[in-house]
């Protein structure tokens, strides 16, 4: 909106008539209106998802290359009936590649260096989840969820429910949700010594979440959700370099972790540009003394002919799990050890940049991420860059179709 | 509403259209019936029964467009007044007959947002005979509420006209303005000039519908609520544009009561496009075409 010479009474006057404006309930939509999705949707997305080859020099033995994704995803969002809405998504990935496996003491002035599998693996996993929202009036919706997942050595079922309550006089929304999950992991070498043969995990996720619209252009959301996760959580296919012993043993890992994560986001639509901008903070913290801050800038800038380019930027710093070493010279008193490099304190950088366009009846997207994490990048200072840090990029094509 | 309505949607689906059109037009039904003046089971003729005795309790809604109208009269220096209907009972356009002045000062001693006593949750009128009307800005509001209630149903582009207070839900999906009519107050059915916009709200306020001439003068039904009198030397017409319905109104209205002289200063200061037509057919303002 056009506005010229807006300033001293006059401008004054406008913001004190646009505050009692917006002040009147539902003169404005916001942003977590609770009504049903209006029309059915029908949206596929193919991703090839590439690991860096790892460096020469930090590698000891085992392939070069590593991990490949490739995902199809599809997605089915539809009304059901007036009140309620179905949202069903379906992903298949198929992965290649080599894994980081354990790392030995380099050699004298150089650094640890990584062991790596072989570049036998290969693994497909399917993945469904849906979700069926009803909504008792404009201000009260519930929703539950129900999911499957199988990988050649894992299967895994989830489910949740929430429920959202508007405020709208306070332009406010209150949603709280539950949810579980089963994990059974089987390991598909079992005969190699010390493999587990089966084992199982799973969680429980309470989560509360506060939508806060502050004004027409203006949305602010937080959350804060506790995670216990209990049972195996060690990894069967990593070990562990044990300097007393020149030997590898099994990585071994608490057998519960009582994870809380924060997000704060804000959404900030500027008319003059058409363009809008996406602050995203989120903080990590578990009792295996991993935290860790991730900050998401996005800048959706709507072009001419319906076009829309999202330059975005994603930092991530974090500490390391308390019982995480690169290697270990002896065993430690509680039995536990990790080299996984996710573990591992480090940080990271991400760039990504989608291009979409709207072509009424369908839209289409493209999306290109660029991600490297290294040591240099965290927020503390590291004494050891675990050597099995990844580096990715992942090149996505997007559909989605109106039905 | 007694004035032409429309509402044109674009959607997907002729159904999907249809669920729009029909939550938005149940939208400014709700409104309607709960701020009409004519209706006895209304809000405002609860309010107004209760003139002079106790407070009445009110919903959050009527309460936010109470400070609104508060707001609004602050803002005016006292032009915007939904307590000025009173003035009704004096001046009867169709009669051809002027009022006596007494029987003005009189209603004018009666009316005055500053004898309403708003409270949190709570407003009284504190005189018998007091009276709101909320003709003045309850309809730009339903137009705002029926917008948003579009675009909850996933409406993008669209445009709804409650006759003649506008708001736009989005340009044409190819981009393009919707070209907006201004009526011309000689020929009311032709366009005076066509303001082109893509989103936010428009409104008009006017002179020419009623009216008398009495004695060779001209008495417009635009009174002034601290006089009791018509205003004098005021646009035919004035159109606002807003980023709301509610504010395109209300600057629309507060500009007529300011008049010739003192309104496009004050609409410059607000910062909101504006465009008038002038008694000898004259244009003006930085709306329309000529500015494009």
């Amino acid at each position: 909106m056009k506005q010229k010479n807006a300033r001293g009474q006059g401008a004054s006057a406008f913001m004190a008539l646009s505050a009692a404006a917006l002040a009147i309930p539902g003169i404005v939509s916001t942003a977590q209106a609770a009504a049903p999705i209006a029309e059915a949707e029908l949206g596929y997305k193919a991703s090839a998802y590439r690991e860096a080859d790892i460096e020469r020099s930090k590698l000891a033995a085992g392939s070069a290359s590593r991990y490949e994704i490739d995902t199809h995803q599809l997605r089915f969002i539809s009304p059901l009936g007036r009140a309620s809405d179905l949202a069903v998504d379906f992903s298949y990935e198929t992965m290649s590649g080599a894994s980081p496996w354990f790392i030995m003491p380099g050699t004298s002035g150089n650094g640890p260096v990584q062991v790596m599998s072989g570049a036998s693996i290969e693994e497909e996993r399917k993945d469904i989840q849906a979700s069926l929202g009803h909504y008792f009036s404009s201000q009260h919706a519930a929703k539950v969820l129900l999911g499957y997942s199988t990988e050649n050595d894992y299967q895994a079922v989830n489910m949740g429910v929430e429920g959202s309550i508007e405020i709208p006089a306070r332009e406010l929304t209150l949603t709280a949700g539950l949810g579980f999950s089963d994990d059974e992991i089987e390991p598909t070498d079992p005969e190699m010594p010390d493999r587990i043969d089966s084992a199982s995990r799973s969680s429980t996720t309470a989560f509360v979440a506060v939508a806060q619209v502050l004004n027409a252009n203006t949305v602010v959301q937080g959350s804060l959700s506790m995670v216990t996760n209990d049972g195996y959580l060690s990894d069967p296919y990593k070990k562990v370099w044990r300097a007393d012993l020149s030997n590898t043993v099994a990585d071994a890992r608490p057998n519960e972790r009582q994870q809380l994560v924060l997000n704060v986001r804000m959404r900030h639509y500027l008319p003059a540009v058409r363009a809008a901008l996406h602050v995203d903070y989120r903080f990590f913290d578990d009792d295996w003394d991993i935290s860790s801050h991730t900050v998401d800038l996005a800048w959706y800038q709507n072009l001419g002919d319906n076009w829309q380019l999202t330059p975005s930027l994603r930092y991530y710093s974090q500490s390391q799990a308390y019982f995480y070493g690169p290697f270990f010279y002896n065993a430690r008193s509680d039995g536990y050890a990790s080299s996984d490099y996710r573990l591992s304190p480090y940080g990271a950088l991400s760039f990504r940049l989608r291009l979409e366009r709207n072509w009424g009846e369908f839209s289409t997207n493209v999306e290109w991420e660029s991600y490297r994490a290294a040591a240099s990048l965290a927020l503390d200072d590291v004494g050891v860059e675990n050597p099995g840090l990844v580096e990715f990029d992942i090149l996505s094509l997007g559909l989605k179709l109106h039905l | 509403m007694a004035s032409p309505c429309e509402l044109r949607l674009y959607a997907t689906s002729q159904g999907f259209a249809d669920r729009a059109a029909e939550a938005a037009i149940a939208e400014v039904d709700r409104i309607e019936q709960k701020y009409s003046r004519y209706r006895h089971t209304s809000v405002l003729s609860a309010i107004n029964r209760a003139a002079g005795g106790d407070a009445v309790t009110i919903d959050s809604e009527t309460s936010a467009l109470l400070q609104y109208a508060d707001s609004a009269y602050q803002q005016s220096d006292g032009l915007f007044d939904i307590s000025s209907g009173v003035l009704r009972r004096a001046w009867n356009f169709k009669s051809g007959q002027l009022p006596s002045e007494r029987e003005v000062a009189n209603l004018v001693a009666v009316l005055g947002w500053p004898k309403v006593e708003l409270t949190a949750g709570k407003v009284r009128l504190s005189q018998v005979g007091m009276e709101l009307d909320f003709g003045g800005f309850a309809k730009e509001y339903a137009v705002d509420a029926a917008a948003r209630v579009c675009a909850e149903q996933g409406i993008a582009h669209g445009l709804v006209d409650l006759g003649g207070d506008i708001r736009v839900l989005g340009p044409h999906p190819d981009g393009s303005a919707w070209q907006i009519g201004i009526r011309d107050p000689q020929q009311p059915t032709q366009a005076k000039l066509v303001v082109p916009l893509k989103s936010g709200g428009l409104a008009s306020s006017g002179d020419y519908e009623r009216f008398m001439v009495i004695a060779g003068k001209r008495y417009s039904h635009i009174l002034d609520p601290r006089s009791g009198w018509p205003v004098e030397n005021t646009f035919r017409s004035l159109s606002v544009v807003a980023p709301l319905c509610l504010l395109a109104g209300t600057a629309a209205t507060v500009g007529l009561l300011k008049g010739v002289i003192a309104a496009p200063a004050w609409l410059d200061e607000l910062g909101l496009p504006h465009c008038w037509v002038q008694a000898n057919g004259q244009t003006g303002g930085d709306l329309g075409p000529w500015q494009s």
